[in-house]
């Protein structure tokens, strides 16, 4: 299979099982509602060093938030129920609470699973602060220096799906960053989805464990670094001297896949000789997403 | 089952009438016959709803009244759950220790509309009361949890007394209003009398004031200027003479 030249391997990315939360930030501008989100989800880009997995998911209109204010949509993804709530209460806490004008609402509201953060956080009141309940759900108002900081009590948990992914392989380092920055574009906003490392983009793929080390549990991705091509079991073809990949977390699978769909074909582009995708064979996530499939 | 329930007011009560069976949970499981069986008070006499109302449609907890109820007294008293559209003013006690669903008034309400019982500690502990048009005294008094909305004026101690909850009334507050709050929210958009034992603490733009407004804007269809919605408020912490932690928002204006 080819797009505008560039081969797509017949293979799958293999993405794995995450709990994810939806957080909606609202500002006084979309300004201080970015500026919140962009330090909540910063250090958050695989829950390898991280801990967990966050990105911004699209910038909201007015009428599509809570209080009526421009917003940002966030997801934050983590690999088990029990540390979710416990990144987000240290997270909202340093970055949305502490920044000037926002509020903090539930993006999952229909979710079953709920997260107490707004409940943990209400107490740097100090027994200052109050609830209020509108519309059956409970908020609480934290008074601070600026006037009051606003945040839902609950925040809802779903199964979401971290790892999705495709590997640019280009002839040159010029073109594997092009293709990924139409690739990023072409995802940026798209619902359900976000790209958590700098840029949308990965240069230091990594594989399980390590060859030397024996308490790594991740080193780079050998087989794809263009530098390593004459001294280990490269999977690069002879014409390829750079690689980039897209990671993609998300609420479900088929956004992933939508969002891989608009992802691939915009990287396809002239200087990329394949697109392929990272997996453990099968072995170790329960989500595939075929290449061909997706793009057929 | 029925979609809804019409209570068509058919003999004008003469007298005072106490129908507080008149609740859309209760109706929930009733049939017509069940609920036009269901006792009330006239005058001192006891009768039965079906002796003032014709009741349409069976097993719903989406009840309509149709008719002037101004003599009518303590509809939607205990009512947890479903939903109460009046078309007609009432009389006083509506909703009376409330604990959840929504009444939504067209027209007029007398005394003690979301309060307590006459003795109780307590007033409406939960839900919604939507009331397109005014109040009487004491409105919202005691009351513990809930929302008391009133697009016309509040009559004479609206709010007295409140536990939590949150009363916004859009004309103007009656006199002492707010007085013995202890915690909870008075919105007051139009006039109002700050109580001497509050106490100016800033002005502001409270973000759930902004949330509540949109939300009975879309939810409740209530006609808010977005002035109202973004502007600025007076906060006034009170009641001082009882616990303290109340507050009285008096919208200053964009």
């Amino acid at each position: 299979m080819k797009i505008n030249g560039v081969a797509i391997e017949d293979t799958f990315a293999e993405a794995f099982t995450m709990r994810v939360a939806r957080l909606l930030i609202t500002g006084r501008t979309l300004g201080w509602a970015r500026e919140a989100a962009v330090k909540l989800t910063g250090f958050a880009t695989s829950v390898i060093g991280c801990k967990c997995e966050a990105g911004i998911e699209r910038e909201l209109r007015d009428d599509e938030t809570p209080d009526g204010r421009p917003g940002v949509s966030v997801l934050f993804l983590t690999m088990d129920k029990a540390s979710l709530p416990e990144q987000l209460i240290v997270r909202v806490g340093q970055t949305v609470l502490t920044c000037p004008t926002t509020a903090c609402f539930d993006g999952l509201p229909e979710a079953p699973d709920r997260l107490p953060v707004g409940k943990a956080l209400r107490v740097f009141g100090d027994g200052f602060q109050a609830s209020k309940v509108i519309g059956g759900k409970r908020y609480w108002r934290l008074p601070v220096m600026e006037g009051e900081f606003l945040i839902e009590e609950t925040f809802g948990m779903l199964k979401g799906v971290g790892g999705g992914n495709f590997l640019i392989l280009a002839r040159d380092a010029d073109a594997a960053l092009a293709s990924a920055e139409a690739a990023v574009a072409a995802m940026t906003g798209l619902p359900g989805v976000i790209l958590p490392f700098p840029g949308g983009v990965v240069r230091s793929g990594s594989k399980v464990g390590s060859q030397r080390y024996k308490n790594l549990i991740a080193t780079t991705n050998d087989a794809f670094a263009p530098t390593l091509k004459a001294v280990t079991q490269s999977q690069l073809p002879e014409v390829v001297n750079s690689v980039l990949e897209i990671v993609l977390d998300g609420t479900d699978g088929p956004s992933i896949e939508a969002a891989m769909r608009a992802g691939i074909r915009a990287a396809c582009r002239p200087g990329v000789q394949t697109i392929t995708a990272g997996n453990y064979g099968g072995r170790l996530g329960p989500h595939h997403f075929y290449l061909r499939k997706i793009l057929g | 089952m029925s979609d809804a329930i019409t209570l068509i007011l058919m003999t004008a009560p003469t007298q005072t009438l106490v129908a507080d069976c008149i609740a859309a949970d209760r109706f929930a499981a009733l049939s017509a016959q069940a609920i036009a069986a269901l006792p009330v008070v006239h005058g001192a006499r006891p009768a039965t709803l079906g002796d003032f109302f014709r009741v349409r449609g069976e097993r719903a907890s989406v009840v309509r009244i149709e008719g002037d109820c101004a003599w009518i007294e303590a509809i939607g008293s205990g009512m947890a759950g479903g939903e109460l559209v009046i078309d007609g003013s009432v009389g006083r006690d509506l909703g009376v220790a409330m604990s959840g669903g929504r009444i939504d008034l067209r027209g007029n309400a007398g005394a003690n509309a979301g309060g307590a019982p006459a003795g109780a500690a307590r007033g409406m502990t939960g839900g919604e009361i939507i009331v397109r048009g005014s109040v009487g005294d004491e409105a919202g008094a005691r009351m513990r949890r809930g929302l008391l909305v009133v697009t016309g004026d509040g009559g004479r101690g609206t709010g007295k007394g409140m536990i939590a909850g949150t009363v916004v009334v859009c004309g103007k507050a009656g006199s002492g209003t707010g007085r013995f709050l202890k915690r909870g929210s008075i919105v007051a958009l139009g006039e109002v009398e700050r109580p001497a034992t509050f106490r100016y603490a800033c002005t502001y733009r409270p973000p759930h004031v902004a949330l509540l407004l949109r939300y009975l804007g879309a939810r409740c269809r209530l006609d808010v200027a977005s002035a109202q919605v973004t502007g600025r408020y007076e906060r006034y912490s009170g009641d001082l003479a009882e616990l303290g932690k109340g507050e009285l928002l008096r919208w200053v204006g964009e």
